[in-house]
């Protein structure tokens, strides 16, 4: 391929379109801060105040084309936004704990220091492990990966995992496994919209991801088919062709009907099977017994719409098999994602253009995040701990000996478990907002509280920062630069629009500046910018599955984003994943899967009916740390709900919009209900957004995938009922 | 070339990113001028936005005893002018749709003027520009000719073309149903 004029690919939809400039005003080119999907969006900027104003589409950004959601449009007013934390805080009342109260604002000085002082004490005391690092991919992969080395060289802690694990951490067991790769897709997005079969399974797409609908519609309006389990009716699954309206928790046993179906109507390619898989004979024999009628009593689903199914599926001549978080929060989300995996791999609609598998990528950078050593047990490359091999190359690019690096540490919740063990007793807290997205909040919180001590760096005073004994400022995605990789695997670039505000710092220079003072400047003072942090990623990264060394930032705007693998200067990247129909398994085969079923950690009971599900509505992000400072947001979704059916909410007695109890096993708050037919009787939905007494997480249940470590966050038991009306005295 | 706002309702999926954006055009004071509906909401999802048609002859302009509402050379039926507006909101009431909005602090009708900046030079308005779904676009004539024969309607028509609606408008609008007709690949 010529590397000079080479520009990833533009699809029909693609126009030249002026953009509007405002007078005084210039626009910098970046993507939104939130979601995978990673929107195109101008920043506008004031010339004379230097201040981000607004936004402005970004027209010719291939994936996107200028279309946002309200959350993108929006995201600027992150940045100037009256909440953001001006200077570090230090709070000398340990007794205050857990609430906003008894911070006073601190010198990064005293703030620095406090926090050496704290560490080295703690280290000497009870070990090197004694501290941890809890970290996010909402931020650039300068940052993932400078958080990684953090841990490992600066504080020398086996202790660091991520907010993947709640978030990618099912889909990245699930592929690697099945394909021997963890990049979330196979294809481009820009090739969504020519397939002729779309199967999306525990995906809100029109919620989650809303600028990739208009590509999904499209399938349709050429005569395709979208096809939707969900236990809800989405506003994608309203129009779909086909929506499987599954009880949450039973996607294995519908995948493994599907696959039935599709070995048994002769849709599958025996060629394909023979020469690039293994584990066709198992997996055959293990899903005859889920016929249609096997897989309805299990999953709710009726026959003829599994059948259904099945049939279009196989019938089509490209298919994309997708899924996302309602399918990968679950104890078994790694089967359930190398189970609908299966479906390309028995058909062979994999490893070419239209057709192919992909995870719907939920945090923007989720998928660069998880591949530079912030997992527990990953190095940089997408390398592990356990490779000695791999210890040995990380460890020359960073300047220590293969023996100085610490073991493989524990997932994010159960990190929970260690600190109740007092085997960690402190925390460096960044990017992610643990007091309100993990699971079983009341466990958690008393975790947090216990902690000896506590860093919390944010840009805004989130819920988990009420637990911490110092609080450092950060800077918003629109005050650094840096790269991020989208839902598609593709490396873009995020530009830098304003001075950080305040007196905040990017992370990455809080982590170097830290180091310095613990005295282990000489592994980190020489990066002094977020790309010299890139350009050592880059090596770091040399050779590993998650290749990044041939991408610079140049290329990058060149192409118009770069996707890995990108092995040497001369690669243009690697848009669609096994072309030649090799896997990255050693022996280049993909693997199909013969996997049990197994039911949900808690099922419903007598005295726990119901199914719970969590997820996500169009206007918040994530804990809502940040959506839930923006007024437009706000005002659209102030507060969660409680959806349940009519005919549920008879048998409760309850009303529309009446306030009630709803509880598990681990806790208990108060909802207002939302009546809706668009949920299975048996089922019934709170959005996730919202921390202290009105978080959902306090009845989630923290029973984790063996593999993955994600906890199920998509199924419990739990039960309703009808407040008394309370007499006035 | 000349290029129109053109509405897929069927497309929608109710994220108000339009009414997001609509707030973002610099004209527009951070108001949103449209809406969009829940069409059945203790039964399903379906959504539409309701966005002011533009119509050829407009009858928030007629009814204006002050000629406060302008009609801009693209077509674009502007919002009231400040300095002659008086808050009678006889266009609000007159509008079909009822599409103008009322500022009560201010005693000023504002409504859509197709973000006039930007479209009088080309540039989509910031609605159509977001847009997730493509339920607003923003084509040329000859695109929107080709979506009329590709979607072959019931009714052989445009909704804001019938009779009994408002006559002829500049936005042209597809009925839910844009689906009805299409062929099956497989
Ligand atoms: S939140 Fe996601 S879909 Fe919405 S604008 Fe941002 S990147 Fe795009
Ligand atoms: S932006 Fe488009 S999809 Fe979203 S509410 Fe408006 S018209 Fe509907
Ligand atoms: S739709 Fe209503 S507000 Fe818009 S031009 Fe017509 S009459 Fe006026």
């Amino acid at each position: 391929m010529q590397m000079d004029n080479f520009r990833n690919e533009r699809d029909q939809y693609f126009k030249e379109i002026d953009n509007l400039n405002h007078p005084n005003e210039t626009l910098v080119k970046t993507h939104c801060s939130y979601c995978a999907m990673q929107c195109g969006m101008n920043l506008r900027v004031n010339t004379k105040t230097n201040k981000i104003v607004g936004v402005e589409p970004r027209y010719d950004w291939p994936v996107t084309l200028g279309k946002m959601c309200p959350k993108g449009v929006t995201a600027y007013q992150q940045v100037n936004n009256k909440d953001r934390l001006l200077r570090p805080l230090i709070r000398d009342d340990q007794s205050l704990k857990g609430t906003k109260n008894g911070f006073r604002e601190a010198s990064w000085d005293e703030a620095y220091d406090l926090i050496v002082k704290k560490f080295t004490e703690l280290q000497e005391n009870y070990g090197k492990d004694s501290l941890s690092v809890y970290s996010g991919v909402s931020m650039t992969n300068e940052k993932c990966y400078l958080t990684g080395k953090f841990a490992r060289v600066g504080l020398q802690t086996r202790y660091i995992d991520y907010n993947g694990r709640f978030c990618m951490a099912s889909a990245a067991g699930g592929l690697n496994r099945s394909l021997g790769i963890d990049r979330g897709s196979t294809i481009p997005w820009t090739d969504v919209q020519d397939t002729d079969c779309i199967f999306l399974a525990g995906s809100n797409t029109a919620e989650c991801h809303p600028t990739m609908m208009f590509r999904v519609w499209a399938i349709q309006e050429r005569g395709g088919y979208v096809i939707v389990a969900d236990p809800r009716e989405t506003p994608v699954a309203r129009r779909a062709d086909l929506h499987l309206d599954l009880r949450p928790g039973t996607d294995l046993a519908l995948a493994n009907g599907i696959v039935n179906l599709l070995i048994e109507n002769g849709h599958i390619d025996e060629e394909f099977i023979k020469n690039h898989t293994n584990g066709f004979e198992d997996t055959k024999e293990l899903v005859k017994q889920f016929t249609p009628e096997y897989t309805s009593a299990i999953t709710g689903v009726a026959p003829e719409k599994i059948i259904r199914a099945a049939e279009i599926y196989g019938k089509a001549p490209n298919a994309i098999v997708m899924f996302a978080r309602g399918i990968e929060q679950q104890i078994k989300g790694v089967d359930n994602v190398s189970g609908y995996t299966n479906m390309a791999l028995v058909t062979g609609k994999i490893g070419r253009a239209k057709s192919g598998v992909a995870t719907i990528t939920g945090q923007g950078n989720g998928q660069g995040g998880r591949e530079h050593g912030q997992k527990a047990d990953a190095l940089p490359g997408y390398r592990k701990i356990a490779n000695p091999d791999h210890v040995k190359y990380v460890s020359k690019v960073w300047g220590i000996e293969p023996e100085e690096m610490p073991k493989e540490g524990v997932s994010a919740f159960e990190m929970f478990g260690l600190m109740e063990q007092k085997t960690i007793r402190a925390l460096y807290l960044l990017c992610s907002n643990p007091a309100v997205s993990a699971p079983d909040q009341n466990y958690v919180r008393e975790q947090l509280k216990n902690l000896d001590f506590m860093v919390c760096v944010d840009f805004y005073l989130s819920e988990s920062a009420e637990f911490a004994d110092v609080v450092l400022p950060t800077t918003t995605w629109a005050e650094d630069a840096g790269t991020t990789t989208n839902v598609e695997g593709r490396i873009i670039k995020i530009n830098q629009a304003q001075m950080p505000v305040g007196e905040s710092k990017p992370d990455w220079k809080i982590q170097v500046e830290l180091t310095e003072r613990m005295g282990r400047g000489k592994y980190f003072s020489h990066l002094k910018t977020s790309e010299d942090i890139f350009n050592e990623l880059r090596v770091a990264s040399k050779g590993g599955t998650a290749d990044y060394y041939g991408v610079t930032w140049e290329k990058i705007d060149k192409q118009d984003g770069v996707f890995w693998p990108c092995k040497d200067e001369n690669d243009p990247g690697t848009p669609r994943l096994f072309l030649d129909k090799k896997f990255n398994h050693p022996d280049g085969r993909a693997k199909i899967f013969a996997l049990p079923y197994r039911p949900s950690a808690e099922e419903p009971d007598e005295e726990y009916p119901l199914r719970l599900t969590t997820g996500r509505v169009v206007y918040h992000y994530l804990s809502g740390n940040q959506t839930r400072r923006i007024q437009f947001l706000r005002d659209m979704c102030p507060e969660p709900f409680v959806e349940v059916h009519p005919e549920t909410a008879a048998k409760y007695n309850i009303d529309h919009e009446e306030l009630v109890r709803l509880y598990t096993r681990r806790g208990e708050t108060t909802y207002k209900v939302k009546i809706t037919e668009a949920i299975r009787k048996d089922t019934v939905f709170v959005p996730y957004h919202w921390g202290h007494e009105k978080s959902i997480n306090l009845l989630t249940i923290g029973a984790l995938d063996p593999i993955s470590r994600m906890p199920e966050f998509k199924a419990c038991a739990a039960q309703i009922e009808k407040l008394k009306i309370k007499k006035v005295q | 070339m000349k290029k129109r706002l053109y509405l897929e309702l069927e497309n929608c999926i109710g994220c108000r990113s339009c009414l997001a954006a609509c707030t973002q055009c610099g004209g527009h004071e951070e108001r949103n001028r449209n809406y969009v509906y829940d069409v059945n909401p203790l039964v399903n999802r379906q959504t539409m936005p309701l966005m002011c048609l533009h119509c050829v002859n407009p009858a928030c302009a007629r009814s204006c005893p002050a000629q406060a509402i302008q009609i801009h050379e693209t077509g674009a039926v502007l919002s009231a002018l400040v300095e002659k507006c008086i808050g009678c909101q006889n266009c609000t009431i007159a509008c079909p749709y009822g599409i103008p909005k009322f500022d009560t602090e201010q005693n000023l009708m504002y409504k859509c003027d197709l973000c006039i900046d930007r479209s009088k030079d080309g540039i989509p308005p910031m609605c159509a520009s977001v847009c997730p779904t493509n339920t607003l676009q923003w084509l040329t004539d000859e695109e929107i000719e080709a979506k009329q024969k590709q979607f072959n309607l019931d009714n052989g028509k445009w909704v804001t073309s019938m009779p009994y609606l408002e006559g002829e408008t500049n936005v042209k609008v597809n009925l839910p149903g844009i689906l009805q007709g299409v062929t099956k690949l497989f």
